[in-house]
């Protein structure tokens, strides 16, 4: 097993800058999800460490070897660094085993190796199945035991799962989860759900603008976002001007808890909808309802808070749609727990 | 699976294409290297049997690489010194003028050149004739008499024969005809007469044989072709087959033209005396018999019978020309286009 | 959570974008190699031209000769190239969208016109109607012998691209017409444009049937300037304009390709094609218009060759030259056929895989050969063979080579075209498996393209059976292909002896021709079951 190093990495094309200085850690055996949104250059990150791109400028390192330096560029096949496409992207004119057994020498032990790894995929006994007589989730397991059969240092996955639907992606997940823990992979998993790298990943790197703006475990990412701009795309917020003091934050939903950062003056406190708690009270910090949105295992109320200079929109997740409320109600609000703040820059 | 074989069976394939070519080919084309190059510009059906005589004769094998005249004579000049011609056996006096221009034919011997009248060899004695054809006017006896049929070409550009008159403009024996207008009358009579034919709606055809069928059709009045086409068709098919009939223009008319196959030694031949064998073959009695017999062309030697019904060779009022006066085929081809006559 | 899940797909994914990786060596010496070979004849034609002096070379040029030469050559090929789009395209909609009354044999005889030598179909015309006015007998000939070119790659567009595409047009309120002409044709617009490009170098490049039915353009002039002065400076000159007109018109078709990507990355799901009916007026019109473009490009030529035949009696058949010819035929444009395709493959990869400056100007270099007179670039390796390569002069890998120059082009299409249809993110994917670039290309590039490929082959095989006037110049001495005996009797004005070489010919040439056209269906198939 081998980590991956990446310092610096600056990659162009025609004159826009795709990574822009992009530095990642990524310890030997765990699965780290870089997240971003579209367009972010996280699959050109991936390209790059694969050895499919040139970088314009950085060093990648995998297992302490250097594969892309100033000068240095070592080709994908002698990289060690297994790719899961989107799609899969299988062989079309191979067979399951051919398609498995692509990056395996010829050799005795090679069947075996295939079945070993079609074992860990759970498609034992679909050796001699065409790529189109599988369905899209078996396509996507029969990838990943192709790059995973020559035993990589670095395994990487561009948004695998994207091309499934909802019902299969969560089970196809879990099977790629267990079987890349089962083989004390390394890998990187590229994606811009965040659910699914929060839920898969022992480290998520959220990506904006060609550069890691926040590496850490997911609940750290939830709880202790590095900046506003994190905090906003992991997850759900609401942010609201605030003033720091010693004794909390003053806000609009009145004066917050705060995680201590130490910091004190003016600036913007991020609450996460769970967080808020309505009310019928009418005393207290109070709101209009705005609207309802009820997604089945719970529902979120947008209520609309008076605040210094007019009114604030503020999301609250409850468990269930509270009975009786309608829009224009007026209720009460209530944050509980810590909330993280971000002093004016 | 299966593509993946057949293709990865293809990747070393250039070099067993060459080397499965260079294998093969000398077996497969029978070609013996120390055999006598010929390039022939003549049919293979006109020249092989004599060839094969030739070989059985002399036991000398020969190779004979056939093709076009002109395309001949272009590949021997691009190959230079290192051709592997011996002999060039053209169709006309031009081509072989033009490789003798190029320095690339030897100098025949004198008891060789004077078998040969000199009207039919090349004056620095490069090249010499191997048999003549002469230029005729065919015409259709239903619509015209042997009188009636014009004694020279300049009448054809009367409006009396508007759109009567056959020709194969892209032929090289009429442009070898065109060209002997040129040097005989100058080239401002040869335009007229281009241009007057243009204007009187002359009938253009790909060759003399489609000429001829025409005239027999009555498609057309006249024409102007070889002599030997039509003897080739009486010979074939009877005299009353051919409705068509044929008229030697007198009086050293261009449309008398008398034109020579012939035959020169490349110089850069390092078989001289095979070379020269085969030339002497050529003019040799049984060979000229073959051409007066099979082709129904002139023997350029005394001696050997005609085909039926042909007159005589010095019978023929033919113009006076030197045939190496006719490689002016440039301007020639230029005029003809300028006419319109394409 | 509720976040939206956005449709857009990632740029520079495994379907566009950048691939600004240097293409290996592999692939850019081999395609280097195709280049400088296919380039033999320009560097002849440069030392010609200037033999006579620079002075002689512009005099040449400078001739309101040369201008009228270039109208009438364009002319004659935007002619035929719009007739053979009309005809193809119909064709090929017909065969493979319509519900046309035995669609599947129709869909294999409209491609046989391919197998009819242009000089053989012109000769038929000009027999049997003499007085056929040149330009339009050499338009008609042409369409009817070059349409293929259009239909066959139309054809194996129509069959692969998405009808979904039609069904929405048409849900969104366009007429059948309207779909057709709006989203029909914009589908097949990189076949066709791949197909008029092949129609208007082989009209440039004929020579057989404009001088046949004399039409003077470029190629007839260049011969008959050949025979005339010998030099060939007047030739060569004129030959450098042709390629200038060449280059102007692959460089056109370069533009209108454009960054269309071939690629289509769908979910694999196999789509059963739908056909159109055509209501009882549309089916006659269909079966007519199918009928009158067979009947003149098929049944008339084969007509009058089986009339000759007859007339020529079996008697005067010479059955070993017949069987010899047949084979030194088969032979060599079987070697032909793969020279042209080893040499293609590096090319039509890094053109389709490699969109860069340098590439293009390989592929290009790659067409320079096509739209040169055969007998220009006959003499070329006569002047480079003599000079450089005595030992297989007039042998027959000269032949080869001269069959690969020719037609090259045919065979990088095709090998652009298919390896264009698969994703290059399997080659990708292949490399991080360890494979290097030539055994990604062995593994992966070509089994995948194979079949395109092969029709490529199967497209020269039978362009060399075809091939006359550098076969003439370059064959072995001695040797004899069926289009050197047919010409040899033709020279001597002898259709019934050359009847039972043409008929051979054509048949012969049919073979591969019913394999392209009946191969369609497989490609589509295999295109389809891909991309998982």
């Amino acid at each position: 097993m081998s980590e991956l190093v990446v310092r610096g990495l600056e990659k162009s094309f025609d004159g826009t800058q795709v990574l822009r200085g992009l530095d990642l850690d990524v310890p030997a055996g765990s699965l780290a999800a870089v997240l971003g949104p579209s367009g972010c250059g996280k699959t050109t990150l991936l390209r790059v460490v694969a050895g499919f791109e040139i970088a314009d400028a950085g060093t990648v390192t995998v297992g302490g070897a250097v594969v892309a330096a100033r000068g240095i560029h070592l080709p994908p096949e002698r990289r060690r660094v297994g790719v899961v496409p989107q799609e899969g992207a299988l062989f079309p004119h191979l067979d399951v085993a051919g398609n498995v057994g692509f990056g395996l020498p010829r050799s005795a032990h090679r069947a075996a190796r295939v079945g070993e790894l079609l074992e860990l995929v759970g498609l034992l006994g679909y050796g001699d199945r065409m790529p189109y007589e599988l369905s899209g989730g078996q396509q996507q397991r029969v990838a990943l035991a192709r790059a995973l059969a020559p035993d990589p240092a670095l395994v990487l996955l561009d948004e695998p799962f994207n091309a499934l639907d909802t019902g299969l992606r969560a089970a196809v997940r879990e099977d790629v989860c267990s079987a890349l823990r089962t083989a004390g992979a390394t890998a990187v998993l590229v994606t811009h759900d965040q659910e699914e790298a929060l839920s898969m990943a022992d480290l998520v790197a959220v990506m904006a603008a060609g550069r890691i703006a926040q590496a850490a475990p997911p609940g750290e990412l939830y709880t202790a976002p590095s900046d506003l701009g994190v905090a906003t795309f992991v997850g759900d917020a609401v942010v609201l001007d605030a003033v720091a003091t010693s004794a909390g934050a003053d806000s609009p939903l009145g004066k917050l808890e705060l995680y201590d950062s130490g910091v004190r003056g003016p600036g913007r406190v991020v609450v996460r909808p769970e967080q808020v708690v309505l009310s019928n009270a009418a005393n207290g910090v109070v709101g209009t309802v705005t609207g309802t949105v009820f997604y089945g295992h719970d529902a979120v109320v947008r209520v609309s808070v008076s605040a210094p200079g007019g009114h604030v929109p503020v999301a609250a997740r409850c468990q269930g749609l509270p009975p009786g409320v309608v829009i224009g109600d007026t209720v009460g609000l209530r944050v509980v727990g810590p909330v993280t703040f971000f002093p004016a820059a | 699976m299966r593509h993946r074989r057949l293709l990865a069976a293809m990747l070393p394939v250039p070099a067993l294409v060459l080397a499965a070519c260079g294998g093969t080919d000398e077996t497969a084309a029978g070609v013996d290297e120390s055999a006598l190059v010929v390039y022939s510009g003549r049919q293979e059906a006109l020249v092989q049997p004599i060839i094969d005589d030739f070989t059985e004769e002399t036991g000398i094998e020969v190779s004979v690489r056939y093709g076009n005249t002109a395309q001949l004579a272009a590949q021997i000049i691009e190959e230079g010194d290192r051709t592997p011609a011996d002999v060039y056996f053209a169709q006309d006096g031009g081509a072989l003028g033009a490789l003798a221009k190029e320095g690339m034919l030897e100098e025949l011997p004198a008891n060789l050149l004077d078998t040969v009248d000199p009207r039919y060899r090349a004056e620095d004695g490069t090249w010499i004739g191997t048999s003549g054809r002469a230029r005729v006017i065919v015409y259709d006896p239903d619509q015209l008499t042997e009188d009636e049929v014009p004694d020279s070409v300049f009448e054809l550009t009367d409006p009396r024969w508007k759109g009567k008159v056959g020709v194969a403009p892209s032929n090289a024996s009429f442009e070898a005809f065109v060209t002997a207008i040129r040097v005989l009358e100058g080239e401002d009579v040869a335009r007229e007469w281009l241009d007057g034919m243009a204007a009187n709606d002359v009938q253009l055809f790909d060759n003399n044989v489609l000429i001829l069928n025409a005239a027999e059709d009555g498609i057309i009045a006249l024409g102007l072709i070889n002599h030997y086409y039509w003897y080739e068709q009486v010979a074939e098919e009877g005299l009353d087959a051919v409705p068509a009939r044929l008229k030697f223009l007198p009086d050293g008319d261009p449309g008398a033209l008398v034109n020579v196959a012939g035959v020169g030694v490349l110089a850069a031949t390092d078989r001289d005396d095979d070379a020269l064998r085969f030339a002497e073959y050529l003019l040799g009695e049984s060979a000229q018999t073959f051409f007066a017999d099979v082709t129904k062309e002139y023997p350029l030697i005394a001696g050997i019978p005609l085909a039926e019904g042909l007159p005589p060779l010095d019978s023929l009022q033919s113009p006076d020309i030197d045939l190496s006066d006719l490689d002016t085929l440039e301007e020639t081809l230029q005029m003809i286009e300028e006419a319109g006559l394409t | 959570m509720a976040v939206p899940r956005t449709l857009v797909r990632m740029p520079g994914a495994a379907a566009g974008g950048g691939r600004r990786q240097r293409p290996p060596l592999v692939l850019v010496v081999p395609a280097l190699v195709a280049a400088g070979v296919a380039l033999l004849p320009l560097a002849y034609l440069v030392v010609r031209s200037l033999d006579g002096g620079l002075g002689e070379f512009v005099e040449t040029l400078w001739r309101e000769r040369t201008l009228r030469l270039t109208l009438r050559s364009l002319g004659l090929a935007v002619s035929v190239t719009i007739a053979c789009l009309v005809i193809g395209i119909t064709l090929a909609w017909l065969t493979t969208r319509a519900k046309l009354p035995g669609r599947a044999g129709w869909a294999v005889v409209v491609a046989l016109p391919l197998a009819v030598p242009s000089y053989v179909a012109a000769y038929t015309w000009l027999a049997a109607f003499p007085t056929i006015p040149p330009f339009v007998g050499s338009v008609l000939v042409l369409t009817l012998c070059c349409y293929p070119y259009v239909l066959l790659p139309v054809a194996a567009m129509l069959l692969r691209s998405d009808p979904a595409l039609e069904e929405v047009a048409r849900s969104l309120g366009r007429g059948r017409m309207a779909t057709f002409l709006s989203v029909t044709l914009r589908q097949v617009r990189p076949a066709a444009a791949v197909g008029a490009l092949l129609v208007a170098l082989y009209v440039l490049s004929d020579f057989g049937a404009v001088a046949i039915l004399r039409f003077d353009v470029f190629t007839r002039v260049i011969y008959t300037s050949y025979r005339s002065s010998f030099d060939g400076t007047a030739a060569a000159a004129l030959g450098l304009v042709l390629v200038a007109i060449t280059s102007a018109i692959v460089w056109a078709e370069g533009r209108s390709r454009g960054r269309a990507s071939q690629a289509r990355i769908g979910s694999g799901a196999p789509r059963r094609l739908r056909t159109v009916a055509l209501g009882r007026s549309g089916t006659a019109a269909g079966l007519g218009f199918a009928i009158v473009v067979a009947g003149l490009a098929l049944a008339f030529p084969l007509g009058s060759l089986t009339y000759w035949l007859v007339q020529g009696g079996a008697a005067e058949l010479d059955l070993a030259a017949l069987g010899g010819a047949a084979v030194s035929t088969i032979a060599v444009s079987a070697l032909g056929a793969v020279l042209t395709t080893v040499l293609a493959i590096p090319v039509g990869v890094l053109a389709a895989r490699y969109r860069m400056r340098h590439v293009r100007a390989i592929e290009q270099a790659s067409y320079a050969g096509h739209a040169l007179p055969g007998i220009v670039v006959a003499l070329s390796l006569v002047f480079f063979g003599v000079r450089y390569a005595y030992p297989i002069y007039q042998r027959t890998p000269l032949l080869v080579l001269a069959y690969a120059v020719l037609f090259l082009p045919a065979a990088v299409g095709a090998v652009r075209a298919s390896v264009a249809q698969s994703p290059p993110m399997l080659e990708e994917i292949a490399r991080s498996l360890g494979r290097s670039p030539g055994r990604v290309l062995r593994d992966v590039t070509l089994p995948l393209a194979g079949p395109g490929v092969a029709a490529g082959a199967a497209l020269v095989f039978l362009t060399c059976m075809k091939e006359l006037p550098a076969t003439l110049l370059l064959r072995p001495t001695g040797l004899e292909t069926l289009a050197t005996e047919l010409w040899a009797e033709t020279e001597v004005a002898a259709y019934a002896a050359a009847a039972p070489y043409a008929t051979l010919l054509v048949l012969l040439a049919a073979l591969p021709t019913f394999l392209l056209g009946h191969r369609r269906r497989s490609v589509t198939l295999d295109v389809h079951g891909g991309g998982a």
